[in-house]
């Protein structure tokens, strides 16, 4: 019989926002089905604005009650039912998600909207339906507390993901949507190859059940390694990230903004699961610094070759690659501090606190770089001298995240920055110091080879050939002023993620 | 009472107008009309460093933030004649960009710097240091590469470079600065003192030299500085000489633990600074570019100044920050004023140009070098006590000797560009500061001699000292006439100097880039990438086995 | 060797062929072959865990045969989107290769700040 501990934490009624969260998309996407057309539009922007509240509620009962916040569907208590639970760490992350996708919603461009008495596109439709797909995939990888539940929703943003690559139909992005899908789909299986052997081990697959029974031992590190190195390629990270460029890349700009702030955070976030809750500290301290390698890898690598690009679109898909490896530093900063036997809230809340920060910075950024290359046609850096004077508001937007990708204060990509190196003064691991502070300094330069140009004034004034609402413009600024605030006020969102995590509190600012 | 609550809030309200200019920028007809107030910005920071040092710090608790706005002697010196400067260069800057595109940027990024320079004086805790030293250095890219030339843009990457590096410097050893055990503030005397019993001592210190030496253009950090300047139109000129350089300066008044005798690290900042300070003098007289000359002078001088701070250091003299200070305070000014005085020497005509840019200049130029009865001079006699009478003391001296050579030289080369016929009308806008300027520079040292406690003003006038700082000037002098006879003789180094090595490393750089492009598109192939993974997930569980 | 051992050596040759296939076999329908292959490798895992944790008076332990169930539906759903993918691509090109059109050459250009 499962431990009565399960049931101790009082079901709050703010749980109810859980189920909310996984049911209003699914109810958004059968709704668009049958109505379709323009409806599709109109029923999705509604059920995002829904979700704001409903994202609102859970960090209200998370912060009110200062513990994770459960829901038992059913009333079938783990291993047999499904537990939904929201820690401080899932509720950051749902607000975000329903943050950045609203402003997706909001920002998509004409191409997926119908006008009345035309027929509806298969372009426009699937937009909006993947887009309420993203959104519950998400919740359900924030929200679930068994492997194998995770392992399904995992699959939900994959099957996602995948057409919104090649939603525009041409060969090129069809070919990398395929290449996409067939490399995540090893991970996959070795991901389900893990959860198998952690199955056969210890009988059971929740997380909170798990964490009680798991011992070290070859099977768990083997399980384990599968798991981590499948989830690597869910996350692109290098040396696994042949699929990063094309696809992200290659999608509309709204896709590319969800792809990059969002689909590669979920693969993220169950690493941080399964090492911080599933088996903390048992994976040992090598293996978080070959972890730590592959991220400090993707930031010089990703960094040095986005100096050499020539489209922009490429340029902010290597900036993904780069920034990603930032929330892998985590691992070996965690690892570091057990071994000290100082708390791991530090290094978790700075992965975490990338997380979020890159989100509205790269969703941003990608929204920005759309809708240049809408106006003018084309995203070739060298032909983009004057844009800022042609487009100020996106301009500045753009300007906005890239001080955040940089670190210059007071942005969130700052504070983020601080706390890594904090973390890496505090274990001595001074190797990771050297990774981040050159990170810096190859982001300045990849973002400068665009700016500079961008902020001068062009010979030849450039021409808008289509002109760009100013409310979608306004759009990308509200999400880049949201990474600015989580520099301005870290206060709450740091105290946030601390919630329903063991105790040893990050000192926010010293 | 309503007055006095007014008064200390003259910080706040100091840095609050130009950010408010920057904000009201946001409306067209505001913004066509900026560059015309750009003089009145820095006033109430003048009021608040004549009338705030010395009042309690100002506290702002915005969680987790600690703000904390502090004015002491050395920093309400260096405020006060930035200030005065920045009023100056802004009311010149107005006549200057009349009828020139572009003038709404640049007074952008003008206002903008203007913050960070002020606040940079204001700010006690670490927090508030970071955002405004960011502040003061990234803007300033706009200023430098308003003319739109390549050149222009060549130095503001370079500018960019070094400014992010030094960035990055600073932000770790805060991180360490703050990492340490401390009261619970973040205010800078606190993490100061901790820090200067701390183990970690050595490599914050490293850091903190390193970062705040590249502002202060400290050897071999200084490239960036000639290529800026040259670059950067001239009341930007003025302004990133006289006032951005001093970030570096204030930087090392607050954060170094001068309380604490630490010889090993003074000797090594004495020899940097005293090797600069040569550099700078050597390369200057190279130099046919009148700003260019100002800037390797400006590299002379910090680096002087360094060394002083080096000597005061080692002997554990905290009162050096106010010889410090004092000296930085004159040098704001003159270096301000000399710039100007290019500019003005490009409006005035043939005639009027002896009388009304030649002479003037000459006065305060040389009172760098520490002519008697100027301010140069009283700094010169100030600097004596620390450097000692000593080898550091009488390297000093002959410091002194090569900026007179320098100064000469400089002169020389302004009365060579000078525009034969003036404009018809020269703008008030662009005379008038230059006679601020220049009164002031003669002025403001003598009135701020008795208050900072340096000794009197009967002290300073007395045959004896003229004296001391008399024979450096002649020498300098005597060089300087042997320059004018064999000076063609000299190599002709660029602008820049080291600088010009960076075109070989910049194409190393971009071989190692094309290298790792194509590594990308080789670890991109999908076997390698299957491979990669099974890799990946054998070495992982490899690691996990070996750490049992 | 029992029963459950032999089809455990099964799985895991399973796991080998569909891992190998789909890293080498350059062609799309092989490598979703093969993740078919690398799929039922890993739910006959779970029928074998099934068979190893029956309980008193179960003959196999249900759990596992519900993960499989789940997996099995989706490793279609993915087969059903790659085909599809497949089928859309060789309808725009007429061949289904996954290789870009051959990559510009990468100049060396100079450093262009």
């Amino acid at each position: 019989m499962p431990p009565a501990t399960v049931m101790a934490q009082a079901a709050d009624a703010s749980g109810i926002y859980l189920v909310l969260a996984l049911v209003l998309p699914v109810v958004g996407i059968l709704l668009n089905f049958l109505a379709g057309g323009r409806y599709a539009r109109v029923i999705t922007l509604g059920l995002l604005a829904a979700g704001l509240g409903v994202a609102a509620g859970v960090v209200e009962g998370v912060w009110r009650t200062g513990a994770a916040l459960t829901y038992l569907p059913g009333g079938w208590l783990p291993p047999l039912g499904v537990k939904l639970r929201a820690d401080g760490l899932s509720a950051a992350m749902i607000a975000v998600t329903a943050i950045v996708i609203f402003a997706v919603g909001l920002y998509a461009p004409v191409e997926f909207r119908v006008p009345r008495g035309k027929p509806e596109t298969r372009k426009s439709l699937s937009f909006w339906i993947l887009l309420l797909a993203i959104w519950v995939a998400m919740n359900a990888v924030f929200l679930g507390n068994d492997l194998f539940n995770l392992y399904v929703a995992l699959e939900l943003v994959t099957f996602a993901a995948v057409p919104l690559v090649s939603l525009s139909g041409t060969a090129g992005t069809v070919r990398a949507a395929l290449r996409y899908l067939l490399f995540v789909l090893i991970g996959s299986v070795l991901y389900l190859l893990g959860t198998a052997l952690l199955y056969g081990q210890y009988g059971t697959l929740d997380i909170a059940l798990l964490a009680e029974r798991v011992r070290p031992g070859p099977g768990l590190w083997v399980a384990a390694a599968l798991m981590t190195a499948g989830l690597a390629a869910k996350t692109a990270l290098f040396p696994l990230h042949l699929w990063l460029p094309p696809a992200h890349s290659g999608a509309p700009p709204a896709a590319s903004a969800l792809l990059s702030a969002l689909v590669v955070k979920g693969s993220f976030f169950l690493t941080v699961r399964i090492w911080f809750d599933v088996m903390p500290g048992l994976t040992g301290f090598a293996a978080s610094q070959i972890l730590g390698a592959m991220g400090g890898g993707a930031i010089l690598f990703g960094g040095i070759v986005a100096l050499r690009q020539a489209r922009l679109k490429l340029l902010i898909a290597y900036s993904t690659l780069a920034q990603l490896g930032y929330l892998f530093l985590m691992f070996p900063l965690a690892a570091g501090a057990l071994a000290a036997h100082s708390g791991v809230n530090l290094a978790l809340s700075a992965g975490l606190y990338q997380a979020m920060t890159h989100a509205f910075a790269k969703a941003a950024m990608f929204m920005a770089a759309g809708l240049i290359a809408e106006a003018v046609g084309h995203d070739r850096i060298a032909d983009l001298r004057g844009i800022g004077r042609a487009l100020p508001v996106t301009a500045l937007a753009f300007g906005i995240a890239a001080l955040s990708l940089i670190g210059v204060p007071p942005t969130g990509g700052f504070f983020t920055k601080w706390m890594l190196l904090s973390a890496a003064a505090a274990t001595g691991q001074w190797w990771w110091i050297v990774v981040v502070l050159a990170g810096g300094l190859l982001a300045g330069g990849y973002m400068f080879r665009f700016i500079s140009p961008a902020l001068a004034e062009a010979e030849t004034p450039l021409v808008i050939q289509v002109p760009v609402a100013r409310g979608r413009e306004l759009v990308v600024l509200g999400l880049a002023i949201g990474a600015l605030l989580l520099g301005v006020m870290p206060q709450k969102p740091l105290q946030l993620l601390q919630i329903g995590r063991a105790p040893n509190p990050v000192a926010v600012w010293p | 009472m309503n007055s006095v609550s007014f008064i200390s809030s003259l910080p706040v309200v100091a840095l609050a107008v130009p950010v408010a200019m920057v904000v009201a920028c946001l409306f067209g007809p505001v913004r066509r009309r900026i560059p015309d107030w750009l003089g009145w910005a820095p006033v109430p920071a003048l009021a608040a460093a004549i009338l705030t040092a010395g009042y309690p710090p100002l506290v702002l608790e915005w969680a987790p933030y600690r703000l904390m706005i502090e004015l002491d002697a050395p920093g309400a010196m260096l405020l006060g004649t930035a200030a005065l400067l920045w009023i100056a260069a802004g009311v010149y800057a107005g006549g200057f960009l009349q009828g020139t595109p572009h003038r709404e940027k640049f007074a952008v990024a003008w206002l903008l710097t203007l913050t960070g320079s002020l606040g940079i004086f204001l700010a006690a805790d670490l927090s508030l240091f970071l955002l405004f030293y960011a502040l003061v250095s990234l803007p300033a890219y706009g200023l430098i590469v308003h003319d739109g030339t390549a050149t222009a843009r060549r130095a503001g990457a370079i500018y960019l470079g070094f400014a992010l590096l030094g960035e990055g410097l600073l932000l770790l050893a805060f991180v360490l600065l703050a990492a340490q055990p401390h009261g619970g503030t973040l205010r800078i005397v606190d993490v100061v003192t901790a820090m200067s019993v701390s183990p970690s001592r050595g490599v914050i210190l490293a850091l903190l030299i390193a970062g705040f030496g590249m502002k202060m253009a400290l050897l071999p950090l200084h490239v960036w500085l000639p290529l800026a300047h040259a670059a950067a139109p001239m009341p930007a000129s003025a302004v990133l000489s006289g006032a951005v350089v001093k970030v570096g300066l204030i930087g090392l008044i607050r954060f170094l633990p001068l309380g604490v005798a630490l010889p090993d690290w003074g000797h090594a900042l004495v020899g940097v600074g005293l090797t600069g300070a040569f550099f700078g003098v050597a390369v200057g007289i190279t130099q046919a570019n009148p700003k260019s000359v100002l800037a390797y002078s400006s590299v002379s001088q910090m680096g002087f100044l360094a060394s002083l701070i080096g000597m005061g250091w080692s002997a554990g003299d905290g009162s050096v920050v106010q010889v410090a200070a004092f000296y930085a305070a004159h040098h704001v000014l003159v270096k301000g004023a000399l710039f100007l005085a290019i500019g003005v020497a490009d409006v005035v005509g043939q005639n009027r140009f002896s009388s009304a840019v030649l002479w003037p200049a000459a006065l305060i130029a040389l009172g760098l070098a520490g002519l008697p009865l100027t301010g140069g001079a009283l700094a010169k006699l100030a600097a004596k006590g620390p450097l000692g009478y000593g080898m550091v003391g009488t390297l000093g001296a002959w410091s002194a000797a090569g900026t007179a050579l320098l100064m000469l030289h400089f002169l020389r080369c302004l009365a060579a560009k000078a525009n034969p016929e003036g404009k018809t009308a020269a703008s008030v806008r662009l005379v008038l500061p230059w006679w601020g300027m220049v009164v002031a520079a003669l002025t403001v040292p003598w009135a701020l001699f008795p208050r900072v406690g340096l000794g009197t003003i009967a002290e300073a006038i007395t045959p004896a000292a003229l004296g001391k700082v008399l024979w450096p000037l002649v020498v300098g002098g005597l060089l300087a006439l042997g320059l004018r006879r064999w000076g063609s003789r000299l190599p002709e180094i660029p602008n820049g100097d080291v600088a010009a090595l960076g075109g070989g490393i910049s194409r190393a750089a971009a071989g190692i880039g094309t290298e790792l492009e194509r590594a990308d598109q080789w670890v991109r192939r999908w076997p390698v990438a299957g491979i990669s993974l099974v890799v990946v997930a054998v070495a992982l569980s490899a690691a996990m086995l070996a750490t049992r | 060797m029992s029963v459950p051992t032999v089809l455990g050596i099964c799985a895991a040759f399973l796991v080998g062929v569909g891992l190998y296939g789909l890293i080498v076999q350059p062609r799309p329908l092989r490598k979703i072959l093969a993740f078919n292959l690398l799929g039922s490798g890993v739910f006959l895992l779970f029928g074998v865990l099934a068979r190893r944790g029956a309980a008193a008076g179960w003959t196999a332990d249900p759990v596992p045969q519900a993960l499989v169930i789940t997996g099995i539906v989706v490793a279609f759903s993915a087969t059903a989107l790659a085909v599809a993918l497949m089928l859309r691509l060789f309808a725009e090109t007429g061949g289904t290769s996954l290789q870009d059109d051959p990559p510009k050459a990468v100049k060396s250009e100079g450093a262009d700040a």
